[in-house]
C-alpha cells in the first residue's frame, strides 16, 4: 500500500502542453478518480505516473520513493504498481491462467505457490473454469476480468485503471462498478481510476481529481465537486451544470448570498470569501429548477424541446432575458406543454463560483 | 648382437639412410599450393587430382572461377596487400601479359621448353602456355547453310541467326576481338557488319554452347574443345574451322612473385608442361601446346589448324580501347 | 529502493543497444567503410580521380538511368502481382489454397539464373511448348533481351518476396475491421482500398522497399538478358570494368558502388516517409478470417492462379529435369537418349557438388537463424525507442544488399585478408568469409518484414509485461516474440532461399572445400556442362522441397502464421 505523491508535474510534447503544472496528493488507500474529456491530459498522467514516458519537470513519488524527477527515472518494471488498460491488453498466444500468471513468473514465484495464487485471483473475478481460454474467445467482460486479475495478482501497492469500463455495455458496466468497489472496500489498495464518466467516478472514488487542458481543475470529494464546483469548467462537466451570469446583492456570512438572475432573485449558496460584486458566476442544476404558475415569481422561459427519458422528460428551455441561454431541467412524466410554449422558472438553489485568481497560473489544488 | 648393439646398429643405418634420401626428399616438394584458375570446373578437378598423384606431398587449394573473377579477386589481394595465390591458370596471355607489367609474375628460367612452340610462352619466362584453344564457327546439325569462313557469317542469309561470347566479359573473347579487329580482311568492318546483321553477344563460351545446341540460335562464335566435347556426348553441333584461321588463346600458367611455396609452384608448372600434364590435355579434349603427345580424338587425322598469329602485347595494350569500341558498335 | 535496482534496468536496455549497434556495425558499417576508402584513397592517398572519372562517363549515367529503370518498373510489377495473389490467398475462400502458396514461393528456391535460363529457352523459338501451340517465335531476337524482359523476369522473381512479407502481416487483419466495411454498406473493392490496404501499409512498404533494392542490386537477370541486348546497368557496368582490368579498376568499382548506394537510401527515405506519421496498429485478438466468398469469380480466379503458377514454376521446372536427362546439351529427349548420368556424376562422381549442397544449406540456415536473432531486438529499437542515430543505423544496413554481391565480396577480401587483428584467425577462403558476408547482405531481408511485424503490434502489450515486472530481454522472449514470429519467420525463409542459391557473393570467396551451390551451378553453365547444372538444379529443388514438406509436421508446435504455406 503506498501513497502517490505529484508535485507540480510538467510535459509538453512539441509546442503542445500535454501537463500544465500538476499537483496532487493521493492518500494511502484511496480511491482517486481522474476525471476529464478526452485530450485533457488525464492519459498523459496515468503514462507518468506509471513511469512510460518522463516528465520535463517536477516530481513523482510511489510511498517514500521518488520514482520519477528530471534527473531520475525508475523504468515500469521497477515500480510495483498494476495497471488495467482500456484494451485490456491480454497477451494473445497466451492462455487466461498463463496471462494471469505472468507476473508471478517474472518474480520467480513457481508452483505449487504460483498456480495458487492465480486460481485464487481467478475465483476473486468470478472466472474459475476459464482458465484454460484463449483470450480471443472471450466476451468484453470476460477480458476486463482478466486484466484485472493479472493486475491484482501480484499485489501491487499502487493500482491504475485507465478507462476500464469504456468498452462495456451499461449493464457490465454497472456490475463492474460494484466489483471495482466492492475490491477496494475489500484490500484497501490506493487506486487511481481514469475516466471521462463522471457518473463512474462519482459512484466509486473517494475524491475526483478534474482535468482539462493539461491543467488540474479541482481537487474534491464527489459531494464538493457537485456542489461547490471551483471553476465554470468543472461545473459545466460534473452534472452537466448551468453556469449563468449573476449579480451577488448581499452575502450573509452563513455561506449564503442573495444574488439576481436575469432579475429574477435567489438565494444561492457561496464561499465564505464571497463578496457582493455585479459579475460573478452562479452554478446552477437542474434539479435546482422548477415550472412554477405564471402568477408565481420566476423566470419566463420558452420551452425549446422535452425529451422523454423514462418515467420523466428532459425539458430545454430558453430563458427570455437572455434567449441564446438554454437551461435544463427534469419533469415528471405526463408533460403536455409543447415547443415553443412559455413557462416560468423557478431557481431554488445554485453556487457562486468564485473568481479565479489574477495570477493566470493554475489553479494550486490540495 | 646383443641388444643395445641391435640398437645402435639401427640408429646408425637409420641415420645413413636419411642422410642418403636427404637431399631426393628435400627435392619433393610439399606444404600448401594455392591455384587461382578459369578452366572449366570438371577439367580444373582432373588436372588438380593428376597433378597430386604425381606429387603426393602437395596440397592444393583451388579457388576456380571466370577469368573476370579470378582477376577481381586478385585485384582486391593485391589492393589488401597479400596475394594469396601462388600459381595462376587462366584462359588468355594478354590478361597475363598485364600481370607481368604490373610487375606480379615470378620468372621460372629453368622450364622444360622442349618441344613447344616458340610463341607460346613469354620470352621472359613468366608465363607458359599450355594448350591450344581455338575460336571457330558451331553450327547446329539442322542447318542447311553452313558458312565457311567468319566473313561468311555476315552474310545476309545468316541474319539474326548468329551469337558469339562478349569481349567485355570474356578474355579469350577479348582475344579474339583484339585479333581479328587487326586483320586487313576482317577489322572493325567486321564486326559492324555482324552488328547490322542482328548477331547477339552474350556472357561466355558455355552459353553459346547451350544457345546453339538447343537450335535456339543455329550459328556461333565458339572454342573448340567445347564444341566437339559436346559433339562426343551427343549434341547435335558441329565446328568448323575458319578458312582465315583460327584466333587462339593458349590458356598459360604462370607463377605469383609473392608466392609461399616457389617450390612446388614450379613443380606445378613443371607439370603442366610435362608429357604428363600434356596427355592429360589431350584426354580432356584439348589440343595440347606439346604437338608431338598427340591430338584429341575429335580432331580428325591430318587437319592442319591455322591459328591466327595474336600480338600479345600489342592486344593487351588496345584492350581497353578495343572493349569500348566493341561497346559503342554494340550500340551500349 | 536500492541504488543498483534503479540502475539495473536501464542499464540492460543500453547494453543491447550497444551490443546490437556493435554487431550492425561490424557487418554493414565496416565494409562500406572500406570501399568508401578504396574510391577515395586507393593504396593509403587520397585521390578523387576515381569518382571524377566516374561521374564524369555518359556510360556512368546511362547504366544510372537503366537501373531506375528496371527497379523501378519490376518492383511494380513485383508488387502488383504479389500483394494480388496474397490479397486472394489471405482474404477469400479459394480451395487448395496451402498448396498453392507451396507452388508460388517455390521458384525462389530455384538458383534466379537457371529459372531465367530456363524461360528464355520456353519463349524462344526453340520453344518446344511453343512450336506445339504454333505461336513460336521466328528465329531472331529472343523478346526477353530487353528493358521489357528485364522487368518482367525481375517482377516474376522477386513477387514471391512480397507475398511473403504481406501475408505475414495480413494475418494480423481481424476480421471485424472488414466486417464492419462490409456491414456498412461498401462492396468488398471498396473494403479493401479503404480498410484493408491502408492498415497493410507496414507490410507493402516493407515489400516495396526489399524489392526495389533487390531489383537495383540484382546482377544476373540483368545479365543474362541486358549483355545481349547491350542494356547496360550498373550492376553489370561494376562487372565489366573488373572485366577490363585496367590499373585503377578497384577504385572505379568501388566509386560506382557508392552511386548504387545512393539511390538505393534515397528510394528508402521515400518510402519511410510515407509510414513516419501514420497509426496502423491493430490491437485487438480477435482470430483471422476469410470473409470475401468469391462466389461465380472463384473459379475463374483459381485458374488463373494456377495458370500462373505452372507458367513461372511447373514449366521451368519440367524444363530444368527434361535438360537434366539428356546427355549432352540439345539432345531430343526420347526414351533411348534418356540418362541418369548427369545425376550419377554430381551425386557421386563430383565430391564438389555434394559439399557445395551441404555448405549452401548451413550457411543459409545459420544465417536465417542468426539474423532473426539479430532484427527482433534491433527492431525493436528502431520501431519503439526511435532516435536519430537508429535511423541512419536503419539505412546503413539497407547498403550491403543493395550493392552487387561482387562488390560485397570485394570488401571482404579487403578486409579479411589478413588475420584478424587480436584472435590471429584467419577467414580467409573459408566457409566463415562467406557467412560473414550472407550475414551483412540479408540483414535488411531478416529486418524488414520485423520491423513491419512491430508496426501492427500494440504497444501496451509490452507495456503490460513491463508493469508485470518484466525486463527487456524477458519481455522480448515471452511477449514480443511470440508476436512477431510470423513476420519473422518470412524474413528468416527469404534469408534461406536467397541465400540458398546465391552466386554473385561467393563466387569471389569460396576455394576448394567452400563450395556453395551456385558457384558450382554457375561453373557449370559456363564451360558447357549445362546438364549437370540441370541435374545440380533439379536435385537442389527436390532437397528444399523435402524440407519445406518436413516443416509441415513441425506445424503444430509453431505459433499460428510462421509457415505461410500453412493456416
Amino acid at each position: 500500500m503506498a501513497r502517490l505523491t505529484i508535485d507540480r508535474v510538467n510535459k509538453s510534447f512539441g509546442a503542445f502542453r500535454a501537463l500544465d503544472n500538476v499537483s496532487v496528493e493521493v492518500a494511502n488507500g484511496e480511491f482517486m478518480a481522474v476525471l476529464g474529456p478526452s485530450g485533457c491530459g488525464k492519459t498523459t498522467l496515468l503514462r507518468q505516473i506509471a513511469g512510460f514516458d518522463k516528465l520535463d519537470s517536477g516530481r513523482i513519488a510511489i510511498g517514500d520513493t521518488v520514482v520519477s524527477t528530471e534527473q531520475l527515472h525508475i523504468p515500469p518494471e521497477r515500480r510495483h504498481i498494476g495497471i488495467v488498460f482500456q484494451s485490456y491488453a491480454l497477451w494473445p498466444h497466451m492462455t487466461v491462467a498463463e496471462n494471469v500468471a505472468y507476473g508471478l513468473a517474472v518474480a520467480g514465484i513457481r508452483n505449487p505457490e504460483r498456480s495458487r495464487r492465480v486460481t485464487a485471483a481467478l475465483t476473486l473475478v468470478e472466472l474459475d473454469g476459464f482458465a484454460e481460454r484463449r483470450p480471443a474467445l472471450l466476451s468484453g467482460g470476460q477480458r476486463q476480468r482478466v486484466a484485472l486479475a493479472r493486475c491484482l495478482v501480484t499485489e501491487p501497492s499502487l493500482v491504475l485503471l485507465d478507462e476500464p469500463l469504456a468498452n462495456l455495455d451499461v449493464h457490465l458496466r454497472a456490475s463492474m462498478e460494484d466489483e471495482f468497489a466492492r475490491f477496494h472496500a475489500r484490500t484497501g489498495t490506493t487506486m487511481i481510476y481514469i475516466t471521462h464518466d463522471q457518473a463512474e467516478a462519482m459512484a466509486l472514488a473517494d475524491r475526483i481529481a478534474v482535468m482539462d487542458k493539461g491543467r488540474l481543475l479541482q481537487v474534491a470529494t464527489p459531494s464538493q465537486l457537485y456542489r461547490e464546483p471551483a471553476d465554470p469548467t468543472v461545473a459545466e462537466f460534473i452534472g452537466e451544470g448551468m453556469v449563468l451570469p449573476v449579480e451577488i446583492r448581499s452575502v450573509d456570512g452563513r455561506g449564503t448570498c442573495h444574488a439576481d438572475l436575469y432579475g429574477h432573485g435567489v438565494r444561492m449558496r457561496c464561499a465564505n470569501s464571497q463578496r457582493p460584486t455585479p459579475a460573478a458566476r452562479a452554478c446552477l442544476r437542474a434539479r435546482d429548477l422548477r415550472i412554477v404558475l405564471p402568477t408565481a415569481s420566476g423566470m419566463g422561459a420558452r420551452i425549446d424541446h422535452a425529451i422523454y427519458q423514462g418515467g420523466y422528460f428532459r425539458l430545454e428551455a430558453h430563458v427570455d432575458a437572455a434567449p441564446e441561454m438554454l437551461l435544463h431541467l427534469a419533469v415528471p412524466e405526463p408533460f403536455l406543454l409543447t415547443p415553443g410554449a412559455a413557462i416560468t422558472l423557478d431557481v431554488a438553489d445554485g453556487w457562486v463560483i468564485p473568481a479565479a485568481p489574477d495570477d493566470g497560473e493554475g489553479r494550486r489544488a490540495k | 648382437m646383443n641388444i643395445a648393439l641391435r640398437h645402435r646398429f639401427f640408429l646408425i643405418a637409420g641415420l645413413v639412410a636419411g642422410i642418403a634420401a636427404g637431399p631426393a626428399a628435400a627435392q619433393a616438394p610439399a606444404g600448401k599450393l594455392v591455384l587461382y584458375t578459369s578452366q572449366p570446373e570438371r577439367d580444373a578437378a582432373q588436372t588438380v587430382s593428376a597433378f597430386r598423384k604425381v606429387y603426393p606431398g602437395v596440397d592444393v587449394e583451388v579457388f576456380r572461377s571466370g577469368t573476370t573473377e579470378v582477376m577481381g579477386k586478385l585485384a582486391a589481394e593485391f589492393a589488401g596487400g597479400q596475394a594469396r595465390a601462388d600459381v595462376l591458370l587462366l584462359a588468355d596471355a594478354a590478361t597475363m601479359e598485364s600481370l607481368k607489367r604490373a610487375g606480379r609474375l615470378l620468372p621460372y628460367p629453368d622450364a622444360r621448353l622442349a618441344g613447344l612452340e616458340p610463341g607460346s610462352y613469354d620470352v621472359d619466362k613468366t608465363y607458359f602456355g599450355s594448350k591450344l584453344i581455338t575460336t571457330g564457327i558451331a553450327v547446329n546439325t539442322s542447318v542447311k547453310a553452313r558458312p565457311a569462313s567468319f566473313a561468311d557469317l555476315a552474310k545476309p542469309e545468316y541474319k539474326a541467326q548468329m551469337t558469339m561470347p562478349s569481349p567485355l566479359y570474356s578474355g579469350a573473347a577479348a582475344i579474339m576481338l583484339g585479333t581479328m579487329t587487326t586483320r586487313a580482311d576482317l577489322g572493325w568492318g567486321y564486326f559492324e557488319k555482324l552488328k547490322a546483321a542482328d548477331a547477339i553477344a552474350v556472357r561466355g563460351n558455355g552459353a553459346v554452347l547451350a544457345a546453339v545446341a538447343n537450335g535456339e540460335k543455329s550459328y556461333g562464335i565458339l572454342v573448340d574443345f567445347m564444341a566437339f566435347n559436346a559433339k562426343a556426348k551427343g549434341s547435335p553441333i558441329d565446328f568448323i574451322f575458319p578458312a582465315e584461321g583460327s584466333p587462339a588463346v593458349t590458356e598459360p600458367v604462370a607463377i605469383l612473385k609473392t608466392t609461399q611455396n616457389a617450390a612446388a609452384a614450379r613443380a606445378f608448372v613443371d607439370f603442366i608442361l610435362s608429357d604428363e600434364g600434356q596427355k592429360l590435355a589431350v584426354s580432356m579434349g584439348y589440343i595440347p601446346a606439346k604437338a608431338a603427345v598427340g591430338m584429341p580424338s575429335w580432331l580428325p587425322a591430318g587437319t592442319k589448324i591455322v591459328v591466327m598469329p595474336t600480338d600479345i602485347p600489342r592486344v593487351a595494350e588496345a584492350n581497353s580501347a578495343n572493349l569500348k569500341r566493341f561497346a559503342e558498335i554494340f550500340g551500349n | 529502493m536500492h541504488p543498483t535496482a534503479e540502475l539495473r534496468g536501464p542499464f540492460e536496455d543500453h547494453a543491447l543497444l550497444w551490443g546490437l549497434v556493435f554487431v550492425v556495425g561490424i557487418l554493414s558499417v565496416l565494409p562500406l567503410a572500406r570501399l568508401v576508402l578504396e574510391a577515395v584513397a586507393p593504396d593509403g592517398e587520397w585521390s578523387a580521380q576515381a569518382l571524377t572519372r566516374v561521374l564524369s562517363s555518359s556510360t556512368t549515367w546511362t547504366a544510372t538511368r537503366h537501373s531506375l529503370v528496371t527497379a523501378l518498373g519490376g518492383t511494380l510489377l513485383a508488387v502488383a502481382i504479389g500483394a494480388v495473389v496474397a490479397l486472394i490467398v489471405s482474404l477469400t475462400d479459394i480451395r487448395g489454397r496451402n498448396a498453392f502458396v507451396f507452388c508460388f514461393v517455390l521458384p525462389m528456391m530455384i538458383a534466379p539464373q537457371v529459372l531465367a535460363l530456363a524461360w528464355l529457352q520456353l519463349f524462344g523459338p526453340s520453344s518446344p511448348l511453343l512450336r506445339m501451340i504454333g505461336v513460336a517465335p521466328s528465329p531472331g531476337k529472343n523478346p526477353l533481351y530487353s528493358p521489357e524482359g528485364i522487368i518482367l523476369v525481375l517482377g516474376v522473381q522477386y513477387a514471391p518476396l512480397v507475398f511473403l512479407t504481406l501475408r505475414a502481416g495480413l494475418r494480423a487483419l481481424p476480421r471485424e475491421l472488414i466486417e464492419a466495411g462490409l456491414a456498412g454498406g461498401a462492396g468488398p473493392l471498396t473494403v479493401l482500398r479503404t480498410v484493408v490496404l491502408p492498415l497493410m501499409t507496414p507490410p507493402l512498404v516493407a515489400g516495396v522497399a526489399l524489392s526495389f533494392v533487390s531489383c537495383l542490386g540484382n546482377f544476373g537477370i540483368a545479365a543474362l538478358l541486358g549483355i545481349p541486348a547491350n542494356y547496360l546497368v550498373l550492376p553489370t557496368l561494376i562487372y565489366q570494368r573488373l572485366a577490363g582490368l585496367g590499373p585503377g579498376v578497384l577504385s572505379e568499382v568501388s566509386a560506382l558502388s557508392m552511386l548504387i548506394g545512393f539511390i538505393a537510401v534515397a528510394g528508402l527515405l521515400l518510402q519511410d516517409l510515407m509510414t513516419r506519421r501514420r497509426d496502423f496498429r491493430i490491437s485487438t485478438a480477435s482470430s483471422v478470417a476469410r470473409p470475401f466468398e468469391l462466389r461465380r469469380w472463384r473459379l475463374p480466379v483459381e485458374a488463373l492462379l494456377w495458370t500462373f503458377s505452372i507458367l513461372v514454376l511447373a514449366l521451368p521446372l519440367i524444363a530444368l529435369v527434361l535438360a537434366s536427362l539428356v546427355p549432352a546439351v540439345g539432345v531430343p529427349l526420347t526414351v533411348k537418349t534418356a540418362t541418369l548420368g548427369n545425376y550419377d556424376f554430381v551425386l557421386f562422381g563430383h565430391a564438389a557438388a555434394k559439399r557445395a549442397l551441404i555448405n549452401s544449406f548451413t550457411l543459409s540456415a545459420i544465417a536465417a537463424i542468426v539474423i532473426v536473432l539479430i532484427a527482433v531486438p534491433l527492431a525493436y529499437f528502431l520501431v519503439w525507442r526511435r532516435s536519430r542515430p537508429l535511423a541512419l543505423i536503419g539505412l546503413l544496413i539497407e547498403m550491403p544488399y543493395a550493392l552487387p554481391g561482387v562488390v560485397l565480396a570485394i570488401a571482404a577480401i579487403l578486409l579479411f585478408l589478413k588475420p584478424l587483428p587480436l584472435v590471429g584467425l584467419s577467414l580467409y577462403n573459408t566457409v566463415w568469409i562467406i557467412l560473414f558476408c550472407y550475414l551483412a547482405r540479408f540483414l535488411v531481408l531478416g529486418l524488414r518484414p520485423v520491423i513491419s511485424g512491430y508496426r501492427q503490434i500494440d504497444r501496451t502489450l509490452e507495456e503490460a509485461s513491463q508493469i508485470a515486472g518484466a525486463r527487456l530481454l524477458r519481455r522480448l522472449r515471452t511477449i514480443i516474440l511470440p508476436l512477431v514470429a510470423p513476420a519473422a519467420s518470412a524474413g528468416a525463409l527469404l534469408i534461406f532461399l536467397m541465400a540458398f542459391n546465391e552466386l554473385t557473393v561467393s563466387a569471389l570467396l569460396w576455394s576448394s572445400g567452400a563450395e556453395t551451390l551456385g558457384v558450382i551451378l554457375f561453373s557449370f553453365q559456363q564451360g558447357g556442362d549445362s546438364t549437370y547444372a540441370a541435374a545440380l538444379g533439379a536435385l537442389t529443388v527436390v532437397v528444399t522441397t523435402a524440407l519445406m514438406l518436413l516443416t509441415l509436421f513441425m506445424a503444430g508446435k509453431l505459433p499460428p502464421g510462421v509457415l505461410p504455406w500453412r493456416d
